[in-house]
């Protein structure tokens, strides 16, 4: 009895260590890709800059064009990026290899061009968005949800089995 | 191939044993098998030895002990305990089986039969043909142990212990190859390394069913990790003991190859590629600037090109500050088409320089540097900006520690060079896409190739980042998932 007591206890560790460790893989995926995704737009790449998502969605001041909108948009898509990565482990944790994940990234697009980007009154629609800023925008979230779905499951996965995926 | 030859004890008639030996391992046809005979107490004892591999000395001190016993004994009955007695050396075996015997003459030791007698003795008097151990080419240090390994795996296990006197080091060694028998030893730490690890390494290494392995290690990668058509290396190579010492501390699974003086490290990924003993040899602010200048070389060798392509072929996605970029006039022939070219005779460069002898080194490279580069841009066949990024991401590949991984990082970039070239910035960005997918999808020894950045380890991705001082570095990489995760207390 006392062993199988133990045996839970360890459990209740591992898991809440999962957690943190998700949360910070939360926030580093999103403050790495929205960084690369600034870089893709400096490059012209993409009409979208994490800014103009996060700032320029309800602030239109003209300091909102330079690199500090910037950054603090980048540190902003992290802290969202926590709540993205507790959606994941919440519901999806469990599942092998990275291709869910890639779909969870597709996914993740579909939702916030689809149902977000309408909101937003400064960005234009989907259907009026360049090919290359299409493009440029699925394949960072495509990224995105590899790093953040792939890690997390392999995290949880590595936690119970001691195995890898 | 399958079944295996029959393991006939013995015989006791002298003659019968040397009929055999005649027919099966070619005694009088093959010349660098040897055969003495000679008489001892009025019965016949006879030598066999492989002339290429014995230390001529050792076996002239056994004659010479053995034809004493002709002075100084003189009970016949005991005759096979004399001649043991007097076999003044370490290494004196007793075997009753033939195949056992001829297996032990072909890796060069020397084989005694007595008349009358239903066993052999066998007397390691090997002495390989080889080199003494030299500092590697292909992992120079400015400073630090100058030694290497070398063809020879006893010399190598000795290098290996020199700097792991742990009693719980293993060395087990198997024989693989029915015609080559090539003696693999498998080192890890007993008490660190992945048991789990260890048992599919043996499992793999035990399916191998092949008459030789000439190529030694990279037959046996080969078998191991399953590549395919993924040109991006799957384990590490190394040659220096250091290097391979750290890895056992740190709970890898080393492979060493006879005839080979590369050891094979399990399990890799892509960053143990980016890794070099030198970082280790300086302190660890150097360590940390060398290795980020080497990122820089990296990346470049694999995105500068295809980058620089796509801004040079469409200006509009130029910044104001970098409008200085891309070609000022159009070439006489398409960007890319220059660009493949240029690659293509850099790589004429590199191959020839692998195989071409010092003297014509030079002249080679004078050539190519000198007159190539700068006529082609004068006859207008490329543009000087050409020029300088292939040059920057040629050099880019060489400042990559391992040259596997430079060569299939080359393979990449003119994969997304040629994706940017038909489908422009989208084909860009769907083959950078691509590349980061593959590379997370593979496995070596079922490692995710890019931990831990993919799957996301931040403590381990900041050993990779920097370069930490010894002391700080306290645990070992979990990756290895080893038994003990504390290096230092």
């Amino acid at each position: 009895m006392e062993s199988k007591q133990k045996l839970e206890q360890n459990k209740q560790e591992q898991s809440t260590s999962v957690i943190s460790k998700a949360l910070f893989i939360g926030f580093f995926g999103g403050v790495f890709w929205s960084f690369i995704g600034w870089g893709a737009s400096y490059f012209s790449f993409s009409s979208i800059s994490p800014a103009s998502f996060i700032i320029r969605s309800w602030l239109n001041q003209s300091w909102t064009d330079g690199w500090l909108a910037e950054v603090i948009s980048i540190f902003l898509i992290g802290i969202l990026s926590l709540i993205v990565a507790i959606a994941y482990y919440l519901f999806l944790r469990k599942l092998r290899g990275i291709w869910p994940s890639a779909l969870f990234g597709l996914a993740l697009w579909g939702i916030v061009f689809y149902v977000l980007l309408p909101v937003f009154p400064n960005i234009a629609e989907v259907t009026e968005l360049t090919s290359d800023t299409i493009v440029t925008t699925v394949c960072l979230f495509l990224l995105y949800g590899i790093f953040i779905g792939y890690s997390i499951s392999y995290e949880y996965l590595d936690s119970v089995t001691k195995k890898n995926v | 191939m399958k079944n295996k030859p029959e393991n006939k004890p013995i015989m006791t008639d002298i003659n019968d044993v040397q009929t055999y030996m005649e027919k099966k391992v070619g005694v009088g046809t093959s010349f660098d098998v040897g055969f003495r005979e000679i008489i001892l107490l009025k019965q016949k004892v006879q030598l066999y030895y492989l002339t290429g591999l014995c230390d001529t000395a050792i076996i002239v001190e056994l004659l010479k002990k053995l034809t004493a016993i002709n002075d100084e004994e003189s009970n016949k009955t005991e005759l096979p305990a004399i001649i043991k007695n007097r076999l003044v050396h370490q290494q004196v075996e007793k075997v009753d089986k033939f195949n056992d015997a001829i297996t032990q003459l072909l890796s060069g030791l020397i084989v005694i039969f007595i008349d009358g007698q239903e066993l052999a003795y066998v007397v390691d008097v090997r002495s390989y043909p080889g080199r003494s151990p030299k500092e590697p080419d292909t992992e120079k240090v400015v400073r630090g142990a100058r030694d290497g390994y070398t063809e020879n795996i006893i010399e190598n296990t000795g290098l290996t212990r020199r700097r792991v006197r742990d009693e719980r080091l293993r060395n087990e060694i198997i024989q693989v190859g029915q015609r080559s028998k090539t003696d693999i030893c498998i080192s890890y730490i007993q008490d660190i390394a992945d048991d789990g690890l260890i048992k599919t390494i043996k499992k793999e290494l035990k399916k191998i069913d092949i008459d030789g392995l000439a190529m030694a290690d990279k037959t046996i990668e080969e078998y191991l990790v399953k590549q395919g058509v993924n040109p991006f290396p799957l384990v590490r190579y190394t040659e220096r003991p250091d290097v391979a010492a750290v890895h056992l501390f740190e709970g890898h699974v080393l492979i060493m190859v006879d005839t080979s003086p590369s050891m094979i490290i399990t399990p890799t990924t892509f960053f143990h590629h980016v890794q070099h003993a030198e970082e280790y040899r300086q302190s660890p602010t150097v360590g940390t600037f060398i290795r980020w200048i080497r990122f820089v070389g990296i990346l470049a060798s694999i995105f500068l090109l295809p980058f620089w392509f796509i801004l040079a072929v469409e200006p509009r996605l130029l910044p104001e500050a970098l409008q200085f970029i891309g070609p000022n006039e159009v070439g006489n022939i398409p960007l890319i088409v220059q660009l493949i070219l240029a690659d293509v005779g850099i790589e004429f460069l590199r191959m020839a320089a692998i195989h071409t002898p010092t003297p014509l080194s030079t002249a080679m490279g004078l050539i190519a540097a000198v007159l190539i580069g700068q006529i082609a841009i004068d006859v207008g066949l490329f543009s000087a900006e050409v020029i300088l990024y292939v040059a920057i991401s040629a050099i880019g590949s060489f400042a990559t520690p391992s040259y596997e991984l430079s060569v299939a990082n080359k393979i990449s970039r003119v994969f997304l060079l040629i994706a940017a070239a038909i489908f422009g910035v989208k084909g860009l960005l769907i083959s950078f896409s691509l590349y980061i997918i593959l590379l997370a999808r593979t496995k070596s020894l079922n490692t995710p190739y890019l931990w831990p950045f993919l799957p996301f380890n931040g403590k381990a991705l900041l050993q990779i980042l920097f370069r930490f001082s010894v002391p700080m570095s306290k645990q070992r990489p979990s990756i290895v998932h080893p038994k003990n995760n504390y290096k230092q207390s």
